[in-house]
């Protein structure tokens, strides 16, 4: 598994093999990143881009986001929505993944296809379409539910409250996100031996035990980095919940870390909290994903 | 006996969950086909009959759409290109070499993309328009490459790693150079870890729209996207027509599902010999 | 693998061709100092005023006029990442009326106090010259102006037996008797601030006042409350929009709703224009998937606003700037355009499309049909949003929104206005 190699012979030879990827990483991100670390520490408005001086207030902004019961509420909220829709996301594609490998060609072919379709969705359509859906007044959603005896959902306004609204930010980006976490973990799956699981079988293991003890272990390393990678996107989703508040409510209780950081800069102007923000989102990232990228770099070690 | 009925049930449900969640998209393309009129009414139309093109000829009218298909197309080959050479030779590197930074460099791949992007748009607007890049494929192209590199060297990484080094010395113990060897047997090897990453770096630029507004400010210059946001802005003068809304959707969705369908048969493979190194 | 080589190869290259001649690079150089860009903003000019600016500018200057349309959800964006861009910033802009203050005091906008005479000078609407003014210097001028009415639907009314009010008390009370369980007597959202602020300047209060060199917030200044609480009660007894709500497509309502032959509400408030689309719906003649909606006076009839002691009631005014950018490298051409702009023909082509001209002196170009009257009468009461630095920051923040829904929602509203008044002081002053 790791590479044995002639250190001697290539002592340059890593480093000029990454000099196009950290050149474009610097052109692309490096000015931007050093923009909004540098920013943060300013007081940057909307007369800074036409010219004013910049004042430096060094920590000022964390500190005044720090005392912000309403910044709380948002991390609060997003940490909440992106464990949840995260863990909703890895569980439903584990399972699809299971039934993928339980069923025969074409009914999986089927499944696998209905996926792709809406994996490859573009975001933006895929959100005109659900809004669409959910419309209070002519959405096929509410209709739908109104068939079902006993049960009045017409005029039914899902984003009427932060509840509702959520459940639905969260059914659509679970939608969105399923397929890869699916296809991911089926890849995994189609490397479980058979063998060693119809032995197990013969052995008496029941279907759980042949789960948790054979087949979680080897797809672990998949799972891990699937919901390393779901953690990182749901935390900084924007653009599904802007559509929704724009069909919906801009209240502030609708937001989470990436409206938030929207509304500060571009429309209310005030680049430089949002920058902090931005920086405080990155430290979350961070401890939220801790553990994985400790073991991730002891994993190297090896 | 027992194993064979299981095996039918569990068809029926995967054949259900396909149609459930093939849905949105079913109802995206059934609008697509009705006049607005229809779609105003408040009690929905499930099956478009009667319906006809007229949609997709309205949102093809006025020709912006294949001025925005070029300059989605020509952005996103170009992202994808480079993005793909950058992050192989990268994900070689980290793979293959033990080096001095190695591990920094790994954890910077990492970390760079927890960085959300709502906040960069300034900064990426200021350095795009200082090198005259604005409203040009280039100074959007690299934005997007930047942006998709550190993923794809992650998912890269675990490709590489999973073809043995050993296979590289035995054809260079059969007189093979160094990168003889690589290219010979890695190489192809990595095909299949390539499109997984390619359709993930397709899927990132054919679909953004903050930095594309922002780099693309003439109506000249857009992506499809930004061509779809104009239909669904309402004005005084006209209301949305969502008819059109979801022809131009499914417009903008039908390039993405095309290459994904002609793609999707290496991606499975390539995600199996990737995955379990992760 | 080769052939997949060569054929990624081939690809990428027709790409690179592709983005050569997809790029909208211009060239730079003194060549084209006469062509100039023009920024307007949503739909609301024409064409046909669109192709007069361009074809009187051709003639005066003999350069080119591009005009590029922005969305009004997207323009704050892109006005300020290139605005302050001397190579790429648009030569003369539409600015939304709520956003000129903010962008005035910014710097973004040329100094016109030379050209203020010649543009219109008094004659041109003053609210509008205000917010667009900083020290007694005209930076951004008025473009056109809105207004909003009420419609209402005569035959609800005459069935209930109610007249056309005549100050805003009996006007809430109609309202209140027109509702049924499935009709709003007055359709609103309940973040619908921009209508909802009616009912705030009709009792005297303000959003914000100036104060010395600063700008507070005012909610919980005594008219102000008055009016909220008076807004919170005719939403209860009122309206069945949801209270979230901020913006609802205005005709939709007031239209017979087609799967139960009947409006959603009585009565709506909405801008001038959306009477082109109120009526009895009917095939476009010219493409027989569209429906038309013809206006029929005998179902549909409009007025104003009537304030407290009969008269018309302050609504919010509509309508847009229009500003020279200062980091313009084209000062004299878009010069030439504003000239333009004000001139008479164009001021009264405006008009004759519904748009309140700048120049008063034009206003007769509306006609005087009701809509024209209705518009006139309106906006000649009509009030803007406070002229403050900070001001585009505050509505950006969705502040206002969230503030009328909780009052909306049936909060305490001495509290709430506490409240709010000290998170807008914060962004207020810019």
């Amino acid at each position: 598994m790791t590479a044995t190699v002639d250190r001697r012979r290539s002592n340059r030879a890593p480093y000029l093999l990454l000099i196009p990827a950290v050149g474009i990483l610097l052109v692309g991100m490096g000015y931007p990143l050093v923009w909004q670390v540098v920013t943060s520490t300013q007081e940057y408005g909307l007369q800074q881009q036409f010219g004013k001086a910049a004042p430096f207030v060094f920590l000022d902004n964390y500190l005044e986001l720090a005392s912000k019961p309403a910044f709380w509420a948002v991390v609060a909220k997003s940490i909440a929505f992106c464990l949840v829709t995260a863990g909703l996301t890895l569980g439903v594609g584990v399972l699809l993944a299971l039934l993928m490998n339980a069923v025969g060609k074409a009914p999986r072919i089927i499944l696998q296809i209905s996926l792709l379709l809406a994996w490859s969705m573009p975001v933006v359509a895929a959100m005109t379409v659900w809004i669409w859906l959910f419309d209070r007044r002519r959405g096929a959603v509410n209709f739908l539910l109104d068939l079902v005896p006993g049960v009045d959902m017409n005029r039914f306004n899902w984003l009427e409250t932060p509840a509702t609204f959520f459940l639905v930010a969260s059914v659509i980006v679970i939608w969105m996100s399923v397929p890869f976490v699916a296809f991911s973990t089926f890849a995994g799956l189609t490397q479980v031996s058979d063998e060693v699981l119809e032995a197990a079988q013969l052995d008496g293991a029941t279907g759980r035990q042949r789960f948790f003890g054979i087949i979680l272990p080897m797809i672990k390393p998949v799972i891990a980095i699937v919901f390393l990678l779901q953690i990182i996107w749901d935390l900084r989703v924007f653009t599904q919940i802007t559509m929704l508040q724009d069909a919906g409510s801009k209240s502030s209780e609708f937001d989470l870390l990436g409206t938030y950081i929207y509304k500060l800069g571009t429309k209310s102007q005030d680049f430089g909290m949002a920058s902090a923000v931005s920086i405080l989102v990155l430290a979350i990232t961070i401890l939220l994903s801790w553990f994985y990228i400790r073991s991730l770099l002891k994993e190297d070690e090896q | 006996m027992r194993a064979r009925t299981a095996r039918t049930l569990w068809g029926a449900l995967a054949i259900a969950v396909a149609l459930v969640w093939v849905f949105p998209v079913y109802w995206m393309v059934n609008s697509s086909l009705l006049p607005n009129v229809t779609l105003q009414s408040f009690i929905p139309t499930f099956v478009p009959l009667g319906g006809s093109f007229g949609n997709f000829t309205a949102a093809l009218a006025d020709g912006e759409f294949y001025a925005a298909l070029g300059m989605s197309v020509s952005i996103t080959l170009i992202a994808v290109f480079f993005c793909l050479i950058f992050a192989f030779l990268g994900a070689v590197a980290i793979s293959r070499f033990r080096f001095r930074g190695r591990k920094s460099f790994v954890i910077a791949v990492l970390v760079v993309q927890m960085l959300p992007a709502e906040g960069l748009f300034i900064a990426q607007y200021k350095m795009v328009a200082s090198a005259h890049l604005l409203d040009s494929v280039v100074g959007v192209s690299i934005i997007y490459i930047a942006a998709v590199v550190p993923f794809t060297i992650w998912m890269l990484r675990g490709f590489v790693a999973g073809v043995p080094a050993d296979l590289e010395e035995a054809a260079m113990v059969d007189g093979l150079s160094r990168f003889g060897a690589f290219m010979r047997i890695t190489f192809p090897l990595l095909a299949p870890g390539l499109v997984a990453s390619g359709v993930y770096a397709f899927l990132q630029a054919w679909n953004e729209f903050t930095v594309a507004l922002v780099l693309l400010p003439s109506e000249s210059a857009q992506t499809l996207p930004l061509w779809l946001r104009g239909f669904v802005q309402a004005s005084a003068t006209r209301e949305t027509d969502w008819g059109q809304v979801m022809a131009a959707s499914t417009l903008v969705a039908v390039p993405v599902i095309v290459f994904f369908l002609i793609v999707q048969g290496r991606l499975t493979s390539g995600l199996v010999s990737g995955a379990v190194k992760g | 693998m080769k052939k997949r080589i060569v054929a990624v190869a081939a690809a990428t290259a027709a790409a690179l061709m592709l983005a050569g001649c997809a790029s909208g690079d211009d060239a730079s150089g003194g060549a084209d100092a006469k062509d100039i860009t023009l920024w307007l903003n949503g739909g609301d000019t024409p064409d046909a005023l669109r192709d007069f600016l361009k074809t009187e500018y051709a003639d005066a200057t003999g350069g080119t006029l591009t005009i590029e349309e922005q969305s009004w959800t997207d323009a704050l964006a892109k006005l300020t990442t290139a605005l302050p861009d001397a190579e790429n910033t648009p030569d003369v802009v539409e600015i939304g009326n709520t956003w000129a203050p903010t962008f005035t005091n910014a710097g973004a906008f040329t100094d016109l106090s030379d050209m203020y005479d010649e543009l219109g000078g008094d004659k041109l609407l003053p609210s509008f010259v205000e917010v667009g003014s900083v020290d007694d210097k005209q930076y951004a001028l008025p473009y056109y102006f809105g207004s909003r009415y009420m419609f209402y639907r005569k035959d609800v009314w005459e069935k209930a037996g109610i007249t056309v009010p005549t100050t805003l008390a009996e006007f809430n009370d109609a309202a209140a008797k027109l509702t049924t369980d499935g009709q709003s007597g007055f359709y609103i959202g309940g973040e619908d601030w921009r209508n909802g602020v009616s009912w705030i300047f009709a009792n005297g209060g303000e959003l914000a006042v100036k104060d010395g060199d600063d700008w507070k917030s005012s909610l919980s200044d005594p008219k102000t409350v008055e009016g909220l609480t008076q807004l919170q009660t005719l939403f209860a007894d009122a309206s069945l929009a949801p209270v979230t709500e901020a913006d609802s497509t205005p005709w939709v309502n007031i239209n017979n709703n087609e799967s139960t032959g009947a409006p959603e509400a009585a009565t709506i408030i909405a801008p001038g224009w959306a009477h082109w689309s109120i009526g009895d719906p009917s095939p476009d003649p010219k493409d027989a998937t569209k429906v038309v909606n013809t206006w029929n006076d005998a179902t549909f009839g409009t007025f104003v606003l009537p304030g407290i002691d009969g008269g018309v009631a302050p609504v919010f005014a509509g309508g847009s700037n229009i500003a020279i950018s200062a980091a313009s490298k084209k000062q004299d051409s878009a010069k030439a355009l504003m000239k333009i702009v004000f001139s008479e023909e164009y001021q009264k082509m405006l008009g004759e499309n519904g748009l309140g001209p700048a120049n008063l002196d034009y206003a007769s170009s509306l006609g005087d049909d009701q809509f024209a009257t209705a518009l006139i009468d309106s906006a000649a009461e009509s009030k803007l949003t406070p002229a403050a630095p900070g001001w585009a920051a505050v509505e950006g923040s969705g502040l206002l929104e969230e503030f009328f829904g909780k009052v909306n929602g049936g909060g305490d509203v001495e509290a709430l206005a506490e409240e709010y008044d000290k998170k807008i002081d914060e962004l207020i002053n810019g």
